[in-house]
């Protein structure tokens, strides 16, 4: 209740502060800021957390951390999803485009791509032990290619000047007044927001994993474990058979 | 590295070279794969000049595919064929992997020269810098080797297998063809020496860092 108010009133605050006049096609326009970048944020974290999850899913070997790693992977594209949208929104208002091959937005979309090779990796498996082994380890190569994405390629001089996206903004001071206050109230909101999302997505994977291990020691009638996943052969009366045979 | 470890990587790349030789189904699939890629990226630039950039862009293009094709299947073999097992008895998976990965790395560099020979025979593109050409070549092929060694492992016991190692190796393999693109296209003659030999290092220890986190990563999936 008194967070839902805090994100209330920040929104508000948000709409409050005077428009952006330098530099911006629509200045009202300029406010996207304070919910770009805190997501582009949480995705960069969630790049850390992902892997770190994985690891222990893989020493650990149980449902649990194979719940976070994958909770953490979840939240960080859809994060991610929310980055690259409001991004794409302010490019087509700023400079004309949705997409323009920009270094950071090619960079957060070869992100997503990783992400959605995680999950089909996931998909594919019925396993739940192969899953979660082969994902995490799929968790833990993507590290590499995905902090090189995000903190090398688009500082690289053969790119970098080739970019609209701005990079220092913060490192040089150039966000004053209200614009930083209420970035960095947006921030701190969204982090909690985020670290809420993977608390209950990790409660909701092990009450999936709960439910399904209650179903499979489930008895039936005749004693026996629940058929779960497997066609039992039916038995047939005498009765039944000779019914059968006349149809 | 002790005897014995050599002993049983020695002994997977063996196996490996003498499967394919018996069937060349491997060869013949990267072969024939190479050849239509290169004629119709040519084809496609018939009439126009390539620049370096665009002739490295293509090029890596084709080699990604081949390898996407390619490699995933030293793995994926062993899960039809069911000799996944026996080799889970008789190796240590880290040697396993070394195997595959080595004998992968022999696979994409003979892939690599003759689609390069091909490449620049068809488009009548020449290399300028011819010995950072190689060292993009090899590390490209190192890093390719490694990662789509390592996704074809991850693959090998799920369903949809064949098309889903080129799906979840693609997108690691990305990043590389940035750094291969930018030093390739200097050694084809467009940007900076200083600036394609950084991207030459980039990709030399991509494709070391991937060599080097594969048998790990391997060891805790190969078993399970």
């Amino acid at each position: 209740m008194l967070f839902a108010l805090v994100v209330g009133a920040t929104t508000v605050w948000s709409l409050l502060v005077p428009d952006a006049l330098d530099k911006f096609q629509v200045p009202q326009l300029a406010r996207i800021f304070f919910y770009h970048f805190p997501c582009a944020i949480i995705t960069s974290i969630f790049l850390f957390i992902g892997p770190y999850m994985a690891i222990r899913s893989l020493i650990a070997k149980t449902p649990e951390w194979d719940v976070r790693s994958a909770a953490s992977n979840e939240i960080g594209f859809v994060f991610g999803l929310l980055t690259m949208s409001t991004g794409m929104l302010f490019s087509k208002v700023q400079w004309g485009a949705w997409w323009q091959w920009d270094p950071r937005q090619t960079s957060f979309l070869l992100v997503l791509l990783l992400y959605s090779g995680y999950f089909v990796l996931r998909a594919a498996f019925s396993d739940e032990t192969k899953r979660a082994a082969n994902s995490a380890a799929y968790g833990v190569v993507m590290a590499l290619p995905s902090l090189f994405l995000i903190f090398v390629f688009p500082r690289l001089p053969q790119v970098a000047n080739d970019s609209f996206h701005p990079t220092t903004t913060i490192q040089k001071g150039l966000l004053v007044g209200d614009y930083l206050h209420v970035t960095l109230t947006m921030l701190v909101l969204f982090t909690v927001l985020s670290a809420w999302l993977y608390k209950l997505r990790v409660q909701a994977g092990m009450a999936e994993i709960a439910l399904e291990n209650l179903n499979g020691n489930l008895e039936t009638r005749g004693g026996h474990p629940a058929p779960t996943g497997v066609v039992r052969p039916v038995h047939l009366s005498e009765q039944d058979r000779e019914e059968a045979k006349e149809r | 590295m002790s005897n014995s470890w050599q002993r049983e990587i020695k002994a997977i790349v063996r196996k490996e070279i003498a499967s394919e030789i018996r069937t060349k189904s491997g060869l013949a699939t990267v072969g024939l794969f190479s050849l239509a890629s290169v004629v119709a990226v040519a084809f496609s630039a018939f009439n126009i000049t390539l620049g370096g950039s665009l002739a490295s862009g293509l090029l890596w293009v084709t080699l990604l595919f081949s390898a996407a094709v390619a490699l995933p299947r030293a793995f994926v073999t062993e899960e039809e064929q069911g000799t996944g097992d026996l080799l889970r008895l008789i190796a240590r998976p880290e040697a396993v992997f070394w195997g595959k990965a080595l004998y992968n790395l022999l696979l994409m560099l003979a892939t690599a020269v003759v689609l390069s020979v091909l490449f620049f025979t068809l488009v009548g593109k020449g290399i300028d810098i011819p010995w950072l050409y190689a060292v993009c070549l090899i590390g490209s092929c190192a890093s390719l080797a490694g990662t789509v060694t390592l996704c074809g492992a991850l693959v090998a016991q799920a369903s949809g297998r064949g098309a889903l190692a080129g799906a979840i190796a693609i997108p690691l393999l990305l990043p590389l063809v940035a750094l291969g693109v930018a030093g390739m296209r200097v050694a084809l003659g467009e940007g900076v020496l200083k600036g394609g030999e950084e991207a030459a290092v980039g990709l030399v220890c991509y494709g070391v860092a991937t060599l080097a986190i594969g048998p790990a990563l391997f060891a805790a999936v190969w078993k399970s």
